[in-house]
């Protein structure tokens, strides 16, 4: 696959605040690529330096090869999908998907029948039909959505920027315009960059995930790889999956604040500062006098509460040192169990399933 | 909540509903009765006199149709009209043009709100002075000996001082555009203040440059700003007399001008009628100005 955007060392900083520290990424043609990060990331100060709102400090960008840092932000060829679609108030739908190809700089159409055309191409690829002559002002938020994200493909971008593209929309209307945006690409055979916060987000739809971590890439790697091996403690958190342990290691062991942690036969992953984590779906609950195999690892704990999200059920444990320890049983396995409030159970898991980090 | 408390609860609120219209309207009564005591009452007077029968001295509630007849057909009273309407346009369109780009600066390019703030204020110091203050002080500026044609003829870009700076029509455009520009600069600078930025971000990744963008979206959009502003401008300047008195040594006379002159010889019902004429005039300006856009989408 061939590399349509090319980041080498880019910084930008604001104040004393470094939004990007140093990004190096090379993002391939036509594929859907999530950016994950917290809030204060960095990753709209990202979308902005690519798309050239923001000046970079130092870097530089290659798009097709070519620098296009002291590009005007009108003369880079790339889509930007805005977080608040930022559709034109006083046009209708079909005059703000016509904005572009009647109005850039580079080759504008002058043909009213070629613009209406293609307009009317793009309408119905993403599923607007019917509300060409309606204000932006009175149609829903997922059309809206459609309408932001057809005014920037009917200019055939060689690659489109999404900022929180779904943020603005309910939950319901999320996850169905998750599998259409997924296949408007595939149609279009263009590259997206969607920057979300929801890590849900970031695996379900990217073919690669980022994940940007103060202002620098933590991991590059398809959705399977981030969620069962993230590259870093910092990465595991941001996952909101792993209850992680501070500590360090000591003669084959993990050494933490509620125990030793026997380590299993993988070597630690490499990392600035050593942890452990334990994904919430790979610990059972049992009652204290359970005896426990050879493989597990055995801590106990209070329980807490628990959250029933109908698949699953989440359940919130004390541990001795103050700190919260999660489980996720999935209700596809076993019917749920209830649990006596404060009562102390012992939380079991399999050394290898333990992400170890040094 | 008990079940009881529920259905007293779904039985008061239609009742409630019902009555608070009726109580709001109270709040209209001050500001109704007000206006029609000070403001519609007049001008049913106004329109009422200018029927009556004036006598050099006198003046009769008899009705007639002279002193509109003499109205329209004396060049005098025929010639303030028109001067009246073409320092008008002159003035709006100067406002515009001085007021707009300034506004353009303080609401678009200015990002930091306290700075705006700031910047608006000092469009507004003028009006710490009082408006005879303001209106004379043009003529130190612009007359024969003034500061223009001194620092002209000192630098030798003229050889004899330019006349017509004060004491004519130009003079009093100058004034009133100075006076006035404020007015135009404050809506154009809220409603460019309120478009959101990241519109014209979307508009310059869509390919379009600066003037495209400026002129099919910061302009439309800024639209409402500009009608606010020249309704202002315009009820100001078609109801002006002090600028024109001040600045044109008399030679400039606009409607309000004449009102001044007939309401001083107690010539009432020539004043009724020049009044009647302004009015209608400044209802007919500003009823144009609110087709151009729908000031109500806006609100």
């Amino acid at each position: 696959m061939s590399t349509v955007l090319q980041l080498k060392s880019i910084t930008k900083a604001y104040g004393d605040m470094r939004a990007l520290n140093g990004i190096d990424l090379a993002l391939p043609g036509d594929a859907y690529i999530s950016l994950l990060g917290p809030s204060g990331s960095g990753k709209t100060t990202l979308l902005r330096v690519i798309a050239g709102f923001e000046h970079p400090d130092a870097g530089a960008i290659l798009f097709d090869g070519k620098r296009i840092d002291t590009v005007a932000p009108h003369q880079r060829g790339i889509g930007f999908v805005f977080q608040n679609f930022a559709l034109f108030p006083h046009l209708s739908v079909a005059q703000n998907i016509a904005f572009g190809l009647e109005n850039r700089d580079v080759d504008p159409v002058t043909d009213r029948r070629i613009v209406d055309a293609r307009v009317r191409d793009i309408i119905s690829l993403v599923g607007l039909s019917g509300l060409e002559g309606r204000a932006v002002t009175q149609i829903s938020g997922g059309q809206r959505q459609r309408v932001a994200l057809a005014r920037t493909l009917v200019t055939e971008p060689r690659m489109v920027l999404l900022d929180e593209p779904l943020g603005a929309l309910d939950a319901n209307l999320r996850a169905r315009m998750r599998a259409e945006l997924r296949a408007i690409r595939e149609r279009c055979g263009v590259t997206f960059l969607h920057v979300t916060g929801s890590e849900a987000e970031a695996l379900g739809m990217g073919d690669t995930v980022l994940v940007l971590e103060s202002g620098r890439i933590a991991q590059s790697a398809d959705s399977d790889t981030v969620y069962n091996r993230p590259a870093s403690p910092a990465v595991a958190r941001f996952l909101n999956c792993y209850n992680l342990f501070a500590g360090r290691i000591e003669g084959g062991a993990f050494v933490g604040g509620v125990g030793r942690f026997a380590l299993g036969a993988s070597a630690p992953t490499r990392a600035a500062s050593p942890a452990y984590a334990i994904r919430y779906d790979r610990v059972s609950v049992r009652p204290r006098d359970t005896a426990i195999a050879e493989d597990e690892i055995r801590i106990e704990a209070n329980f807490v509460a628990s959250e029933y999200s109908g698949a699953a059920v989440n359940s919130f444990f004390a541990l001795d040192d103050g700190k919260v320890f999660e489980v996720e049983s999935h209700l596809s396995h076993a019917a749920p169990e209830t649990y006596a409030e404060q009562g102390r159970y012992a939380l079991v898991w399999k050394r290898e399933d333990a992400l170890v980090y040094a | 909540m008990s079940m009881m408390a529920v259905a007293e609860q779904t039985e008061t609120e239609p009742v409630v509903e019902k009555k608070s219209p009726g109580k709001a309207l109270w709040l209209l009564a001050p500001g109704v009765i007000w206006m029609s005591l000070f403001l519609v009452l007049p001008m049913l007077m106004m329109v009422y006199v200018s029927f009556w029968t004036q006598t050099t001295f006198t003046i009769e509630p008899t009705l007639t149709l002279k002193s509109w007849v003499t109205f329209f057909t004396s060049d005098t009273y025929l010639g303030a009209l028109w001067t009246t309407v073409r320092i008008w346009l002159i003035v709006l369109v100067a406002t515009v043009v001085v007021g707009y780009p300034a506004a353009l600066f303080v609401g678009l390019f200015v990002k930091n709100k306290a700075l705006q703030t700031v910047l608006l204020v000092l469009c507004v110091i003028p009006f710490w002075t009082s408006f005879l203050i303001r209106v004379l002080a043009w003529r130190p500026m612009l007359g024969k000996e003034g500061a223009i044609n001194m620092i002209l003829m000192n630098l030798g870009i003229t050889d004899a001082p330019i006349e017509v700076l004060l004491f004519s029509e130009l003079s009093v455009i100058i004034g009133m555009t100075q006076i006035y520009c404020v007015f135009m600069v404050g809506p154009i600078a809220f409603m460019l203040g309120r478009i959101d930025t990241s519109i014209i971000e979307a508009a310059q990744d869509l390919g379009a440059g600066f003037w495209r963008i400026f002129r099919t979206i910061i302009l439309p959009l800024s639209m409402p700003g500009v009608v606010v502003g020249a309704i202002f401008v315009s009820v100001m300047v078609l109801g002006e007399f002090a600028t024109s008195a001040a600045l044109s040594g008399r030679k400039v006379n606009l409607l309000g001008n004449i009102i001044v002159t007939q309401v001083g010889s107690l010539k009432w019902a020539f004043a009724a009628v020049a009044g009647v004429v302004l009015t209608i005039l400044m209802g007919a300006v500003v009823a144009a100005l609110l087709r151009i856009v729908d000031l109500r989408k806006e609100l």
